[in-house]
């Protein structure tokens, strides 16, 4: 990029730097990481005083929908990765479709996740409700930190497709490139992140029995 | 170690691109670790504790190739290996360090 001022920027015009820009993702990430696991310590430390309970409880997950979840995003973590390799290659159109199924991913996965929710809500189950409150102790915990700790997860998955909208939006405009793509990296990472916390969570409360 | 690709600058026209076969491997290798880990907790169902452990290991295996392979850390600077590893260390040792404090008393 050449100028006709006399002033050339020492970064050659280019105001951007994408290496700090990747920190800066990565920083909020550990900040993230260390949100969730906050809980998964809560989730520990109450599973040890309520073996039991927990154990019971768990079995009124559907381990299949928690599959079919986890599928779903992993595969949708590798359609965002995909999106970056097609941008990089100077591929927008290919790089925008990968980007709208990984948001189509996420609407599948919000979509199982409301029916799950629905049943469970069905049966009395969410925080609050008659059924709940009459539970015994370490089985009320359970569900409370269940729909405390998938609640969290889906509200992510929300903002993770609000990002890539915007990031498919910019580009449409062709404002994101082969020469530009740290917006597309960045919301990769943050997808990315949103699956790593499912890995924990489809084991920790579908399939520990 | 440094790839040869990456200049001092690490401006991003030099950063490497992963292919879509890597993807895709990468993508069957994680529900190859979910079928098991499926697999491990149904099968396993009467050694309650031994597929707890298996099943956060093997959650475990699963983390590191996503962010070794989709979230680029193979690639990238080092620093970044390293920041997470600081993180991961940080939280493990407060978790096994508490728990150790509450078993032994």
């Amino acid at each position: 990029m050449e100028h006709h001022t006399g002033f050339v920027l020492p970064n050659s015009g280019h105001n951007r730097d994408a290496e700090a820009s990747k920190l800066g993702m990565w920083l909020f990430l550990f900040t993230e990481l260390l949100l969730f696991g906050g809980l998964f310590i809560v989730y520990m430390v109450y599973r040890y005083m309520n073996h039991d309970a927990f154990l019971m409880s768990s079995f009124e997950l559907s381990p299949v929908m928690g599959t079919i979840n986890t599928i779903v995003l992993l595969v949708s973590s590798m359609t965002i990765a995909m999106s970056i390799t097609a941008i990089q290659k100077g591929n927008t159109k290919t790089a925008i479709k990968l980007m709208s199924l990984t948001v189509f991913l996420a609407f599948v996965f919000l979509v199982i996740k409301y029916f799950e929710w629905s049943a469970k809500i069905h049966h009395g189950l969410f925080p609050g409700m008659e059924h709940y409150t009459n539970l015994p102790k370490g089985e009320a915990l359970f569900f409370f930190l269940y729909f405390f700790m998938t609640g969290l997860h889906a509200f992510h998955i929300i903002i993770g497709v609000i990002f890539i909208g915007v990031v498919i939006s910019k580009t449409k405009k062709g404002l994101l490139t082969s020469d530009n793509y740290s917006l597309n990296e960045n919301a990769g990472l943050y997808w990315h992140l949103v699956d790593l916390i499912w890995i924990y969570l489809f084991p920790l409360f579908y399939l520990i029995h | 170690m440094e790839h040869p690709e990456k200049n001092k600058d690490n401006q991003p026209t030099t950063h490497h691109i992963s292919s879509y076969k890597e993807h895709f491997g990468t993508l069957v290798t994680l529900l190859l670790l979910t079928f098991v880990t499926v697999v491990v907790s149904v099968f396993g169902a009467n050694l309650a504790t031994l597929s707890v452990a298996t099943a956060l290991l093997i959650a475990t295996v699963k983390v590191v190739v996503v962010a070794y392979y989709f979230m680029h850390l193979k690639y990238d600077l080092k620093l970044y290996s390293w920041l997470v590893l600081l993180v991961i260390v940080l939280f493990v040792a407060f978790t096994v360090l508490t728990a150790i404090e509450y078993i032994n008393r």
